[in-house]
């Protein structure tokens, strides 16, 4: 029997059992099962029926839509795109253009594909197909290579400067793979640039391109063909008969890759990291060998474990909320870090520590509820299949990496989904941990605190508020996109979305940072507001769970109302779009002041506040600051 | 070996694995063109762990075919 056979009959009809219940997250984590770490293309197929079958309101997925441009067959994907959506709780919609049509598509401002009003476009384009010459087996005659690589960077710039004029989509553009068998094989090089480098050059100029425009990102297709090497990757009979050169066996690494940036264009980045101890940071049991007997340091297996802790060292300072959640003594933990000189991590990398001999999925509650993290933007690692099952049973929503048997695959198995992969990282992300460590503090003042306002007064605070810019540009985006608790609508933007609308006279684009007294918050919210007429009409207002509970919102539409009144508005209009999280901001208007209006929809989500009685003052405990545009 | 043939079909051409039959084939079954004709192909592949010639694909245009294909392969 082959190993990886066609799912079984129980755990098909567990799955759609669950999506006619209208149970998601059942649906997710037997989608994820089925899918398995190499997903069969039927099975793929079977998950993307049942999913497009389901109406989109049964089911509590996030909608994007994903146009698909490309130089080859790539339809084979989809059924893997769809399904591994699935899995990370989007509801994928699909375009696909017709092969080799991108530049057209492109192009043509009347195209389907900006018909289809994309969230996202993906151009795969193989190299051979952008730059026939360099991928020839034959000496192109009288060809300047390094002229046809420039031009070919012209071209993909000239393409991304009309998609941008054309669509505020995000896009992404595949780079490209050298060619597996070089023209002038062992002396590829030797005589002049060789193929290899030519195609670098290439990959060079499509990265800095991205850099420099808004909402364009690279797939780093080289990287997904090197990592499964070239021969494995095409499939050369596939490539001439169906033109459709990925293997098939390759396929779902292409669309894992995709749905990391969807994944990311979703908000759905996960933002903490929780860790068992024992066979998972070291090997061995603590609490039976000691701290000088748990395998760690440079021999193996203790190597492994050293590699592994770097790999998560490197998470936390790209931003990654790290927290401990261990079956042990306490005290034997504190002996260990302080005893055992080969560790990376040190105690205080860890922003919350949960060692005791409670359940898993309790010490994941208490975890998420001291940082004020939703569960779904966890990730649970254990080493224990047992610990793993509770926890995704218990808590459907948080995200379990069962760590394989032998820890040298541990770092794969922890980076390789990309989890933690955002689209940008801020200044903020770089500091989070310690973000999260002032808050902590912070929540401890307010234990000692006589009263709220006493605790107000002592934390400092001061508001700023400024004019989206070039520098906050990035985070501004990146707050719409990952904000679910305190976010009045949850409308996602992308940096391109952002700056057409701060550009926009009417539009009131603003971002607020807070310091106190512990340090420089950055910057934990957005406003977005129109001003039509008499009425201003707040589109976004989000704030960081970091600070909230501190009347930061109080003073953000005090800043709303100021601004209204200036610019001749007499109302301020504001709308609520509950969904399953953002609770805590559902009674921002009612507590403000603002009434109700009845007369659209009856949906009680509309509120209006009548400036004549003043607007909304700014607590008293507030120092505000506000910036005036820069020029 | 059938009932998996059946299965795979069932998955990628949207049939009710039982009501397949020796007849059902490409020219019947409207789901069967020419993009998931490649991707049952390519499933079988995955499946059964074989690797099928242009020549093979180009004559499992049924579910006999395919079932006499796959087992000379096996």
């Amino acid at each position: 029997m082959a190993n990886n056979e066609v799912a079984p009959d129980s755990s098909r009809q567990a799955f759609l059992s669950c999506l006619e219940a209208g149970d998601t997250s059942g649906a997710m984590r037997c989608a994820r099962s089925l899918l398995g770490q190499s997903p069969q293309a039927g099975t793929a197929r079977l998950v993307r029926r049942a999913v497009e079958r389901m109406s989109s309101e049964y089911l509590a997925l996030a909608p994007l839509r994903v146009a698909l441009l490309s130089s080859f067959s790539i339809e084979f994907v989809h059924d893997f795109l769809v399904a591994l959506g699935l899995v990370e709780g989007l509801r994928i919609e699909l375009y696909q253009a017709g092969f080799g049509q991108f530049r057209q598509d492109i192009l043509n401002r009347d195209s389907r594909l900006y018909a289809f009003h994309p969230d996202v476009v993906i151009v795969a384009v193989e190299g051979k197909d952008l730059v026939p010459d360099l991928y020839r087996y034959d000496a192109p005659d009288g060809v300047d290579l390094e002229k046809a690589v420039a031009e070919a960077g012209q071209e993909l710039s000239a393409l991304t400067q009309a998609f941008r004029e054309r669509s505020p989509a995000t896009l992404l553009i595949h780079n490209f793979a050298p060619p597996a068998w070089r023209r002038l094989g062992i002396l590829d090089g030797q005589l002049g640039p060789s193929q290899a480098e030519l195609v670098a050059i290439l990959n060079g100029t499509l990265a800095k391109l991205c850099r420099d425009s808004r909402g364009v990102h690279t797939v780093d297709y080289a990287a997904l063909v090197q990592r499964a090497g070239s021969s494995a990757w095409y499939d050369d009979r596939m490539a001439l008969y169906a033109r459709a050169p990925i293997a098939p066996s390759v396929l779902p690494q292409v669309a894992k890759e995709y749905v990391k940036f969807l994944r990311a264009l979703a908000g759905k980045t996960k933002k903490c990291l929780v860790l068992d101890l024992d066979n998972t940071l070291w090997g061995g049991i603590l609490g039976e060998e000691g701290p000088q007997g748990i395998r760690l340091g440079p021999d193996y297996p203790g190597s492994a474990y050293v590699e592994f802790q770097r790999a998560v060292r490197g998470l936390r300072q790209r931003g990654v909320v790290l927290a401990i959640a261990s079956k042990n003594n306490p005290a034997d933990v504190e002996e260990a870090f302080a005893a055992n000189h080969h560790f990376v991590l040190r105690p205080q990398d860890f922003s919350v520590v949960r060692v005791g001999w409670n359940a898993k999925s309790q010490s994941l509650r208490e975890i998420a509820a001291s940082l004020n993290i939703a569960l779904d933007h966890i990730v649970f690692v254990d080493d224990n299949p047992a610990e793993c099952d509770e926890v995704a049973h218990a808590l459907p929503t948080v995200t379990v990496v069962a760590l394989p048997a032998q820890p040298e695959h541990f770092v794969r198995a922890l980076l390789e989904p990309g989890y933690f992969d955002g689209l940008s990282v801020s200044a903020e992300d770089l500091r989070r941990s310690e973000l999260y460590q002032q808050r902590d503090q912070a929540e401890e003042l307010r234990a000692q605190s006589e009263s709220l306002e006493d605790f107000y007064q002592r934390l400092e605070m001061e508001v700023v508020f400024a004019p989206v810019d070039k520098a906050s540009l990035a985070r501004a985006a990146q707050l719409t996109q990952k904000t679910n608790q305190f976010n009045v609508t949850t409308v996602r933007y992308t940096e391109a979305e952002l700056l057409e609308r701060q550009a926009d006279p009417p539009w009131l684009v603003t971002t607020i940072q807070v310091r106190d007294r512990f340090g420089d918050n950055g910057i934990v919210g957005v406003i977005m507001a129109r001003v039509v007429g008499l009425e201003a009409e707040i589109d976004t207002l989000l704030l960081s769970c970091r600070v909230i509970g501190r009347t930061v919102e109080t003073a953000m539409l005090a800043y709303i109302c100021e601004h209204a009144s200036r610019r001749g508005a007499q109302r301020v209009r504001g709308r609520i779009m509950p969904t399953s999280k953002n609770a805590p901001v559902q009674d921002l208007y009612e507590r403000h002041g603002f009434s109700q209006r009845s007369d659209r929809e009856g949906s009680g989500n509309d509120w209006t506040l009548d400036l004549s009685g003043g607007g909304i003052a700014y607590p008293e405990w507030l120092k505000i600051v506000s910036e005036v545009p820069s020029a | 070996m059938e009932e998996r043939v059946k299965q795979i079909m069932g998955d990628v051409l949207d049939l009710d694995p039982h009501s397949i039959s020796g007849d059902t084939a490409m020219d019947s079954v409207e789901s069967w063109d020419s993009l998931t004709h490649i991707n049952l192909c390519l499933s079988l592949e995955q499946d059964f762990q074989v690797s099928f010639t242009v020549p093979e694909m180009e004559a499992m245009l049924s579910y006999e075919d395919i079932v006499r294909v796959l087992a000379e392969k096996l």
